[in-house]
């Protein structure tokens, strides 16, 4: 149980700032994701944790230790590599035993906890195994228990999913939940998949050029971007240019693409440029309820198993996408109109660039 | 593509059965047949075993080339380190000296090191001037320095590329787990490279052993396997060839031996890690630092200073034997009074040799990567067969296969080419395979699917993609066809002497200036083009050599 405090970090490489003045608080045992477009940071504030890349200014604390000056090696993370890095020269089981033997741990005792751990990850038996023996999802599953068994301090995951087929990321990212909370870790966990993210975390941090953006559980992170940028990160919004009209003491109107949209609150003052962020999901198909609608043209529609997708124009053309489930019953054609329905606090309005 | 890839093996393997497979059979032949009569005997193989002399030969060879392997290692393994992991000034610079002596004929170097400490060496005659005598480097001190000073790039090169194909997250790992940077190394990085420095060790050791030019300059009255067979079968007045054909089917046998012993450690162990990133420089205070540039520096320096030392040496003018202090090129004048024709002769067998062995290889190298069959395993293993028979048994089975019969080759340039050829093909092979596997085989799946005949795709989009490549290959062909001795001794006739054969001779009589010029001139020969492609010769080819 490891609390991790990070203040003021920053990192520079040539002009790039990678990690500028960043600040974190993470909870004992929290499952932390840092989330984020290739070029974020987040991979380098993860190798400044594990003591690969050195810290410029600022300070890590593990509890009340601050560890950002010791060697790689003695700072007591066990990191979950995006390639594995499994040795290729030992067997699996002596994969595991490689950081209790650096740690100087009795013989007996290695191989029971490499066993213990070779279970926990469902490879019983495998230890004797040369790592080449081994698929893509077996190597992964080598790693974890390789940065478990020394029963770290902190467990980091470097984007540990990205080389795995699309079932088997689903299905190892539940595993890698319930072994966290089992044992009851504190992990950080780089990942760009906003999916896994939302997943996976008990909270998620939102990078953008070495900054964060937003810090918040998944569903508030979801449901209340803070930014443009984390609206658009997080799920496939649709983003509507607009300018603000003049609030009515419960919404406020913005006219954008040809129309008009309601916004629960004062999001500008009148005449403003404003960025609405419009979620498919946010739009219903008109089906005579109450509350704001709008007009638009159906262009195309996906069929997706548990869900629809239709795409559709508003009336200056801006193309903008509807989240529809699949059991309802669609019968408009291509071209012809869509009353779309939808309720004014789920639309969030950023100030425009 | 089936049917390209079946005429390409069958015609492979029908060449190499007629100049290769042919050609030691009749060796093999020649150890157990009566010398006169022609009647089968053990007794040949007998005779060794019990006379002290060729007992101490095998055992002087085999001494000779574990020191030199150990010695190698031991100053190859740290170099390679240093060369993957520290900042040192002047790496590229260094990367490339490095590769130097691979390609600079080694009794070259032996030659130098008896201009320098012979004895009425340059530094022997001046520190008995001022009465420090040093010992003799005649014999096995001598031969051990040359080899090690040549040979150690043989292990440099596939080390070098082993630290930097370890991707940068395994040694993280690691350390992530508690390993110190000494810890890791030892048990990670070493470990892993292993079987580079087996391959390395084992090259070493083979061309030691085989290495004919060293002994042959430096042995004075000791024996050595490689001279000793040369002597026996082309000596004026002991000739025995039934003896030099017993030897040689021991020097294989040993070559093989090591061989198969490598394989047999490799086939257990394959460490393929692909590096996305290659490990960061360590960091060193600015004391090792120095230290590491030091060392790395003076190994390169010390294994080229041989060669230098030759260069000048050659402008100097000879007294007899005696070096005066006297600029001039009269060695290079009487190096070519005599006549043009070795020099020529050196440049044309070698173009020849280097264009048919390219031409004769990359099909081969091809198929052996990317059709892989039974036919083609065979042909992969036969056509490294040469590497392990030394250029002077190679050139006796020609020399017995082809000096009556239907086809009759002796004494003529074409048994040269051959032999060069022969002893040079596995290189070619290697390093076409290695360029082809390199390359992306949906390239001409591509283009066979767009209609192009799979031969037309080899000639038309295979070819000018490996072309950069292959000129590297022909180029280091090239270089070691030119300054071949263990073959070319053998089969030289009056009209097709080579410069090689001129220093050999020159250094046996008393032509001293006349072997200097006649190194120099291969010495330039060698490291002229070598220097000009440096850029185009990527690190895969100089570890395939």
């Amino acid at each position: 149980m490891t609390r991790i405090r990070i203040e003021s970090l920053t990192r520079t490489f040539g002009t790039v700032r990678a990690v500028n003045d960043i600040s974190l608080d993470i909870g004992h045992g929290e499952l932390f994701t840092l989330l984020g477009p290739s070029g974020c940071g987040k991979t380098t504030l993860l190798r400044m944790i594990a003591g690969f890349v050195d810290v410029e200014s600022g300070s890590i604390s593990f509890d009340d230790r601050r560890i950002d000056a010791l060697p790689a090696h003695r700072r007591d993370t066990g990191m979950v590599f995006q390639n594995y890095a499994i040795f290729p020269n030992h067997t699996v089981a002596e994969n595991v035993a490689y950081g209790l033997k650096a740690r100087k741990v009795l013989a007996a005792e290695i191989a029971s906890r490499v066993d213990k751990a070779l279970e926990r990850v469902r490879l019983a038996g495998y230890g004797p195994r040369s790592p080449h023996q081994l698929s893509g999802g077996q190597l992964q599953r080598v790693a974890i228990a390789r940065a478990l068994v020394i029963e770290p301090a902190v467990l980091l995951f470097d984007e540990p999913l990205s080389n795995l087929d699309a079932q088997l990321r689903t299905e190892m990212r539940i595993e890698i939940r319930q072994l966290q909370r089992a044992l009851g870790l504190t992990a950080i966990y780089v990942t760009h998949d906003q999916e896994e993210a939302l997943a996976i975390s008990d909270r998620i941090a939102v990078l953008r050029h070495g900054k964060i953006e937003q810090v918040d559980a998944p569903e508030r992170i979801y449901r209340m971007p803070q930014t443009a940028f984390v609206a658009e990160f997080l799920g496939s919004t649709n983003m509507v240019p607009g300018i603000a009209g003049a609030f009515d003491g419960r919404n406020t109107p913005v006219a954008a693409a040809g129309t008009a949209f309601s916004v629960r609150g004062e999001v500008a003052s009148p005449g403003a440029p404003v960025l609405l962020s419009v979620r498919p999901e946010a739009l219903r198909l008109g089906d005579g309820s109450d509350g704001p609608l709008v007009q638009a043209r159906l262009a195309l529609r996906e069929f997706l198993g548990p869900m629809q997708r239709l795409h559709a124009t508003l009336p200056d053309g801006t193309r903008i996408r509807i989240a529809a489930l699949g059991g309802q019953m669609i019968d408009v054609l291509p071209g012809a109109p869509l009353t779309l329905a939808y309720d004014p606090a789920q639309i969030t309005a950023y100030p425009a660039p | 593509m089936k049917r390209f890839a079946a005429i390409v093996t069958l015609a492979a393997l029908v060449l190499l059965a007629v100049f290769l497979l042919y050609p030691l059979a009749l060796v093999l032949d020649a150890s157990i047949r009566i010398d006169g009569t022609g009647g089968l005997t053990l007794g040949n193989y007998a005779a060794i075993v019990k006379s002290r002399y060729y007992l101490g030969s095998i055992g002087n060879s085999l001494l000779c080339a574990a020191l030199a392997t150990a010695f190698t290692c031991a100053i190859g393994i740290p170099l390679a380190f240093c060369l993957a992991r520290i900042d040192i000034p002047g790496r590229a610079l260094l990367l490339t000296l490095a590769s130097l002596p691979l390609v600079l004929p080694s009794f070259v170097g032996a030659y130098a090191l008896v201009l320098l400490f012979g004895h009425a060496g340059v530094v022997t005659s001046a520190l008995r001037g001022i009465g420090i005598p040093i010992g003799s480097i005649y014999g096995l001190p001598g031969i051990v320095i040359v080899f090690t000073l040549t040979l150690y790039p043989y292990v440099v090169m596939p080390v070098l590329a082993g630290f930097q194909a370890v991707d940068a997250s395994i040694e993280e790992a690691g350390r992530n787990l508690g390993g110190s940077r000494p810890y890791v190394i030892r048990t990670v990085l070493l470990p892993i490279v292993i079987p580079a420095i087996l391959a390395g060790g084992l090259l070493v050791f083979i061309e030691a052993l085989e290495n004919f030019g060293v002994p042959a300059v430096l042995a004075e009255d000791r024996p050595f396997l490689a001279v000793d067979i040369f002597k026996l079968f082309a000596g004026e007045s002991d000739a025995n060839p039934a003896a030099a054909g017993a030897l040689s089917v021991l020097l294989i046998a040993c070559t093989a031996l090591a061989l198969l012993a490598q394989r047999h450690y490799l086939g257990k162990r394959r460490f393929s890690t692909n590096a996305r990133s290659a490990p960061t420089k360590l960091p060193l205070t600015p004391g090792l630092r120095l230290v590491a540039a030091i060392v790395s520096w003076g190994i390169v320096i010390a294994s080229l200073l041989p060669f230098a030392a030759v260069l000048m040496v050659s402008v100097l003018h000879f007294n007899g034997p005696v070096l005066t202090w006297e600029l001039g090129l009269g060695n290079y004048a009487t190096l070519l009074s005599g006549s043009y024709r070795p020099l020529l002769n050196t440049l044309t067998l070698a173009s020849i040799a280097a264009v048919a062995t390219m031409l004769i290889g990359a099909p081969i190298g091809y198929v052996v990567a990317r059709h892989r069959s039974r036919l083609s395993g065979l042909l992969d293993f036969v056509g490294m067969m040469p590497f392990a028979v030394s250029g002077t048994i190679l050139a006796i089975g020609l020399i017995i296969a082809f000096n009556s019969g239907a086809l009759i080759l002796t004494g003529g340039w074409l048994i040269l080419v051959i032999a060069y050829v022969v002893r040079k093909l596995p290189f070619a092979i290697r390093s076409a395979s290695a360029i082809v596997h390199q390359l992306d085989p949906s390239l001409e799946e591509a283009s066979i699917n767009l209609g192009v005949s799979p031969s037309k795709t080899f000639a038309t989009l295979t070819v000018p993609l490996m072309a950069s490549g292959l000129v590297g290959g022909l180029v280091l062909v090239w270089i070691t066809a030119a300054s071949e001795l263990s073959a070319t001794i053998v089969l030289y006739a009056s009209g097709w002497v080579t410069t090689t054969v001129v220093m050999y001779h020159a250094i046996e009589g008393t032509g001293a200036g006349l072997a200097a010029a006649a190194a120099a001139v291969l010495i330039l020969v060698t490291a002229i083009p070598l220097l000009l492609i440096n850029r185009r010769i990527s690190k895969h080819e100089t570890t395939a050599i």
